[in-house]
């Protein structure tokens, strides 16, 4: 599905990744950890298409050569990156916002674009799976959303999209126990044989839920250590610097 | 100039045949525009915009004569298409060419409105100098006086329509409205200009009385290369509102001036705009927000979308007269400027002479911001779309501001902001 090959990737001469390497097959769920700063968010930014980076390694998705994919192609294709901080739009009605991002992805695979009608169903279905409060579909996107509200919304358009490539950066972080049991119920939900998923996480807790096919340490920029489960109860115990 | 402006003027007084003492008017006035020209940039409210300096770079010989714009009115045509009838029930007043085409107020009560089109104008109350340029020139004095206590069932909607016979010629229009106490008029000013770098100077001064309310929305959408000057004045009586909506964006040239005299307690205007611009265009909305008495409260919202080369501008004043306790008076400028070319001028200005008051202002200007791009696009938008997506949610909260539901619809419309 996913193959990171030997990725460096700089911003402002600054270096942040240093030659990772990672391989997602087709229905794995890929947990990384991994003190502050150590690159995960970039490692997912890049991954959707964020530009201003400079790159060299390769990452080829679905046996082809990711870099070459637009950040909209990128979407269209089944790649979706769940934001550690989703952005605030003024203005941008939520429901709308959805609708024509839904709607984008499904035309480019030539899928009949929703009406307004069958979209609400829809989403309403998949907003009370997550007990989401109806009345946020209807505010600006993500403003004044509560820390919880964002990544849930976050969560709703995974669910909406049903990605084939699904990159969760931190979403747990920020969430009651509750909301974390609903989230990591909508990720249990969406795995099959062909989905895969990335869950950048700083907590056993979500793993817990998700129970992750392996666990991968990213420190200074590389994989420093990878394993299953049991490496991610380690981590809670011991922390990083032990490694 | 001098010479061609007096032989045309000559010729004007000819075809008009106005009443001898109004010829004395406009004589007087002519000279007076004579003498002080056209405003230039050396003049503190003209200062990001050379009126001098345009017309004479985009006009080749401007006239200040011609024949097409006293045409009979069944000679000129006007296409179906510029005027979208059909819109919602609307009485209309049709100015073709500068004159006065057409003047229908079917869904009113005819005893309760006041209607003189007249040759024979009043001079201004203002001694601009394009204010004599417009009273020396001018074809119709238009005057309409809404009765007491009367609210009109339907919006009014100007048409002002150009043709294409019309080239390097000056145009000037002026109407008077007066509200008497308690009336409503909801007043649409649309722009159809099929006409090419004209400057068109067009003169607007209301009186709103006691209680009385006015909706004047003005919308400039089609592209044309001509350059527009409006000036309105407007006072306010006690107790009265009016709302004031601008969406500038068609025309090369705009300069918006919009005078409020809040002259009695409890009154109060409200003044939001859209300067939305691609290409070399320039428009400026200027505003002098007057609170003269205890009690009044105005707000002032613009927004620009500056894309290419263009320039917009916003100069904002509130001015708080001593006697003015209590006043409240607000106003903000946001600017997105979509290309490094691209130019936003914003002077905010408060003059207050009051103690107690509350006023505030601010202006910001930036570009799209690039993470919010890549959000969306992450999600499936092109880059077309997305920006596309943040420019309407910029000035969504600027088209709520419309109160009268069918023109937010239209606006809405016009500009493809939806909710
Ligand atoms: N635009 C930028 N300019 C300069 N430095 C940057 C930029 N973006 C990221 N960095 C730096 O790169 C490093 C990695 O950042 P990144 O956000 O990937 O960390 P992270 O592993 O996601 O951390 P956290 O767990 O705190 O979310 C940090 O030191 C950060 O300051
Ligand atoms: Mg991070």
């Amino acid at each position: 599905m996913l193959n990171i090959d030997n990725l460096y990737a700089k911003i402002d001469k600054k270096a942040i990744l240093n030659g990772l390497s990672l391989k997602i097959k087709p229905g794995e769920v890929h947990a990384v950890m991994g003190p502050n700063g150590s690159g995960k968010s970039t490692l997912a930014n890049i991954l959707s298409g964020k530009q201003g980076y400079e790159i060299s390694g390769n990452v080829s998705y679905e046996n082809k050569n990711l870099f070459d994919l637009a950040i909209e192609e990128r979407a269209h294709k089944g790649l979706f990156l769940a934001f550690q901080y989703p952005l605030e739009i003024p203005g941008v009605n939520t429901s709308n916002f959805l609708k024509t991002s839904l709607n984008a992805i499904r035309k480019s695979n030539g899928k009949k674009e929703l009406d307004a009608l069958e979209f609400l169903k829809i989403v309403k279905e998949k907003a009370s799976k997550l007990k989401m409060d109806e009345k946020i579909l209807n505010r600006q996107l993500n403003v004044g959303f509560s820390g919880g509200e964002k990544k849930k919304n976050e969560i709703l358009q995974m669910s909406l999209i049903e990605p084939k490539m699904a990159i969760l950066d931190e979403t747990d972080s920020g969430l009651d126990i509750d909301a974390l049991k609903i989230v990591a119920n909508g990720v249990n939900t969406l795995r099959n044989k062909e989905r895969s998923f990335l869950i950048i996480t700083h907590y056993q807790r979500l793993l817990d839920y998700i129970k992750p096919d392996f666990v991968h340490v990213l420190m200074k920029g590389k994989i420093a250590k990878s394993g299953c489960m049991e490496l991610a109860e380690e981590l809670e115990k011991v922390g990083y610097e032990k490694l | 100039m001098t010479n061609q402006i007096k032989t045309d003027f000559d010729k004007v007084i000819k075809y008009l045949k106005p009443p001898k003492e109004n010829i004395n008017l406009r004589k007087k006035s002519l000279n007076k525009f004579i003498n002080l020209g056209f405003p230039q940039k050396k003049e503190e409210d003209w200062k990001f915009f050379d009126l001098n300096q345009i017309i004479s770079s985009n006009i080749k010989d401007l006239k200040f004569f011609d024949k097409e714009l006293f045409d009979k009115k069944n000679k000129i045509l006007i296409p179906k298409n510029a005027l979208p009838f059909k819109l919602f029930e609307h009485n209309k007043i049709i100015i073709a060419n500068g004159a006065v085409h057409t003047i229908d107020f079917r869904y009113e009560d005819l005893k309760k409105i006041n209607i003189t089109n007249t040759a024979k104008n009043q001079s201004s109350n203002t001694n601009h100098s394009l204010a004599y340029l417009n009273s020396a020139f001018t074809t119709n004095y238009l005057k309409i006086i809404i009765k007491k206590n009367y609210s009109l069932n339907k919006p009014v909607i100007l048409y002002n329509f150009t043709n294409e016979k019309i080239t390097s010629t000056n145009i000037n229009q002026r109407l008077d409205i007066v509200l008497e106490d308690n009336s409503r008029l909801n007043l649409i000013n649309l722009f159809t200009d099929y006409s090419s770098d004209n400057f068109i100077n067009i003169n607007h001064e209301f009186k709103v009385g006691k209680d009385s309310i006015l909706k004047n929305y003005k919308i400039d959408d089609k592209e044309n290369s001509n350059i527009k000057y409006f000036y309105n004045n407007i006072d306010l009586d006690q107790n009265s509102l009016v709302e004031n909506f601008i969406l500038s964006s068609g025309s090369k040239f705009i300069k918006n001036e919009i005078n409020c005299n809040l002259q009695a307690k409890y009154a109060s205007a409200f003044v939001s705009g859209i300067i939305n611009l691609d290409g070399a265009k320039q428009h400026e909305i200027k505003t002098n927000i007057n609170h003269l008495a205890e009690n009044t409260k105005s707000y002032q919202l613009i927004k620009s979308v500056l894309n290419e080369n263009s320039k917009g501008i916003f100069q904002g004043k509130i001015f708080v007269d001593s006697i003015a306790q209590k006043t409240n008076g607000y106003q903000l400028s946001k600017a997105l400027l979509l290309n490094e070319n691209a130019e936003f001028d914003g002077k905010p200005e408060l003059e207050i002479y009051a103690d107690d008051v509350k006023c505030s202002h601010g202006s910001t200007s930036g570009s799209l911001d690039e993470n919010s791009i890549f959000y969306l696009m992450s999600r499936g938008l092109n880059h077309k779309e997305a920006k596309k997506l943040l420019i309407n949610g910029f000035l969504l909260d600027v088209v709520e501001k419309i109160t009268d539901l069918e023109i937010k619809k239209l606006i809405k419309e016009i500009i493809g902001v939806s909710e």
